[in-house]
């Protein structure tokens, strides 16, 4: 049996699947519970660090942990099935072993945060690696100005977190804009219709004292970034995260390099005056 | 203050019974031997098997980073899964033996890899019961360009004891550590004083010293170059020059078994591969050879120098040797070097 005290960097921590929810027909939640008692007690990561989850005899895939710091006793992690261990991530049902190592990375300068507005803008299934940062802002609500998010995904099926944008639209310390693409409604649609970077010029907040958080497919990024400028925020005003391949985590394995900057070490959160200063290379 | 290295001398024969009496001791004693016609570092059964004059065709990192290692190992009953820990004390102690300067440098340039921030025991312990005999060469071919990247072929950087051959067929011998002293100290009726037999002479590839800070700097400005267009068309991406050379240290992690039982490996990897970087969602940010050529070239001589302060290239020569299309690193280079 494992102890950890061999000191071996690549041995997961084992957890019990807790619970699955699905979000969307191929997104999938998974609640953690850590096996080990030391673990589960000591276990403590930042919004925006990321983990490297097993599923036995298929091998490890990279996501940000999706739950917030602020909720302790469990992990969330959010995955789409796109590969040979997401689809075996997928087969995991309540009360199964799942792997996790971790937590990786950089993380969010929450406390830098403090007193300021926050504006979220996220698009499909890169919610997850914001969600744990709202959150974590929301749960020390009093530390924040306004907080906005503006959600988006190419249709209403498509939107992760259902529930909690219902939670969102209800609390009246949020501001929450979600939209889907043109075409991407249904009659029943009581949110906006559009793309994600247009809604959110169209949202207008301001840059004054704020910090924006951006996640998205990379066409969201490319076009998100123009209407933030336009808006007054500067490149050290806007954080996002990249997220390419993995493999260790710790900084060795050598493929999520861009350029000299390595995304799992000196990463995955970056200021967009960083991600500028980048080749382009993600 | 510089300390004083140890100054000794041992003939072929007495070399040969230290290895032998290493052997029978239970000690691992790599050297390059002939393993199906081809020179490689491998474990000897006994110093016979030992070949000096030629250059291994793979380099001595697999000593410490094997090709393939299991990293543990995973058994499911029921909802339940188990994991079997290595533990990295059952690794042997080991002699390695005929480590040539270009081998032998290239293992500090992994140490800082697997030691920094996060420790990599399978590395590190390996190299903790390793001490490293370094070998000087005289003997060299067109693809070595040891001194073209500020090593040379009697260098002794990553050497614990070092060996010159002498004219009158054994070898001075010079430690440089603690493991190297304690080498000679244990074993002091094999060494004798240093006798005054000249060296053999050291082989000094003929090609030209590259300014390694001029290539930095032209690398710091040029990640879009027509360079790099021109010099990966013909790259076939096998990963050979990867998996030859004694500093690429690439790896990648991955199950071995049944949904019931099996291991998790590491195993060597390289970034000429096409799904190296090979994102889920079918992007890929190095899509084409040439940029995954280019991130060759720059990981060896500024991203590595960048994190470590070091080049990650020894000029062993190689990835020149095995590459399947003729691509040389050195002459790409030294045209660098130039511009």
């Amino acid at each position: 049996m494992c102890d950890y005290t061999n000191k071996n960097i690549y041995l997961p921590y084992l957890t019990t699947v807790t619970e699955v929810i699905d979000e969307t027909p191929d997104v999938r939640t998974l609640r953690l519970v850590f096996q080990d008692d030391k673990v589960k007690e000591t276990f403590s990561f930042r919004a925006g660090q990321f983990a490297e989850y097993s599923a036995f005899g298929a091998g490890e895939s990279t996501f940000c942990i999706a739950s917030s710091p602020t909720r302790t006793g469990y992990i969330e992690c959010c995955f789409r099935s796109v590969g040979r261990v997401t689809e075996e991530l997928r087969r995991l049902e309540v009360g199964d072993t799942m792997g996790v190592r971790g937590p990786y990375g950089n993380s969010y300068p929450v406390e830098e945060f403090y007193g300021k507005n926050l504006v979220f803008v996220a698009g499909g299934i890169a919610l997850p690696p914001l969600r744990t940062l709202i959150w974590n802002c929301l749960d020390l609500r009093d530390k924040f100005g306004e907080i906005t998010i503006v959600y988006g995904a190419r249709s209403e099926a498509d939107l992760v977190y259902k529930r909690e944008l219902n939670e969102w639209q209800e609390r009246c310390d949020v501001r929450l804009v979600k939209t889907v693409d043109p075409g991407g409604d249904s009659p029943e649609w009581d949110g906006k219709v559009g793309f994600v970077p247009t809604i959110l010029g169209e949202a207008s907040p301001s840059a004054d004292n704020t910090i924006a958080l951006v996640c998205g497919p990379p066409i969201m990024i490319k076009f998100t970034l123009p209407i933030l400028e336009k808006l007054g925020f500067s490149d050290e005003q806007v954080y996002t995260t990249l997220e390419n391949r993995m493999k260790c985590g710790l900084g060795k394995c050598g493929r999520c390099n861009v350029g000299n900057i390595y995304v799992c070490k000196d990463g995955p959160v970056f200021t967009a005056k960083q991600v500028k200063a980048m080749p382009m290379e993600f | 203050m510089k300390r004083e290295t140890m100054q000794t001398y041992i003939t072929q024969n007495n070399l040969n019974a230290l290895l032998d009496s290493l052997i029978e001791a239970g000690v691992r004693v790599v050297a390059p031997r002939i393993s199906a016609g081809t020179p490689l570092y491998e474990p000897l059964s006994n110093s016979a098997e030992m070949v000096m004059d030629q250059l291994p065709r793979r380099s001595a990192k697999e000593a410490f980073f094997p090709v393939c290692e299991d990293i543990m190992s995973y058994k499911k009953e029921g909802q339940q899964v188990s994991l079997t820990d290595i533990d990295p004390s059952r690794f042997p102690e080991t002699v390695m033996v005929g480590v040539r300067p270009c081998d032998a440098a290239a293992i500090p340039v992994l140490d800082a890899v697997f030691s920094w921030d996060y420790k990599d025991e399978f590395f590190l312990e390996r190299r903790r019961k390793t001490t490293i005999i370094g070998l000087a060469c005289t003997t060299a071919d067109d693809a070595c360009f040891c001194t073209a990247v500020g090593i040379s072929p009697s260098g002794t950087k990553g050497s614990d004891l070092f060996l010159t051959p002498l004219e009158d067929g054994g070898y001075a011998c010079e430690a440089f550590t603690e493991k190297g002293e304690a080498l000679i100290t244990g074993n002091s009726l094999l060494f004798s004083e240093a006798t005054s037999s000249k060296s053999l002479p050291i082989a000094e590839p003929e090609s030209e010293t590259f300014d390694l800070k001029k290539v930095k700097s032209w690398l710091d400005e040029h990640f879009e170059d027509p360079l790099w267009d021109g010099i990966a068309v013909r790259c076939v991406g096998c990963g050979a020059c990867a998996f030859v050379c004694p500093a690429c240290h690439c790896f990648d992690i991955v199950d071995e078994g049944t949904e019931k039982a099996g291991k998790r490996r590491k195993n060597w990897d390289a970034c000429g591969f096409w799904k190296f970087t090979h994102h889920a969602s079918g992007h890929n940010p190095r899509d084409l050879q040439p940029k995954r050529y280019r991130n060759r070239i720059m990981h060896k001589f500024k991203y590595y120098d960048d994190k470590f302060g070091q080049t990650l290239c020894t000029g062993c020569g190689r990835c020149v040797r095995i590459c399947p299309v003729g691509i040389d690193i050195a002459a790409i280079v030294e045209e660098i070097s130039k511009k």
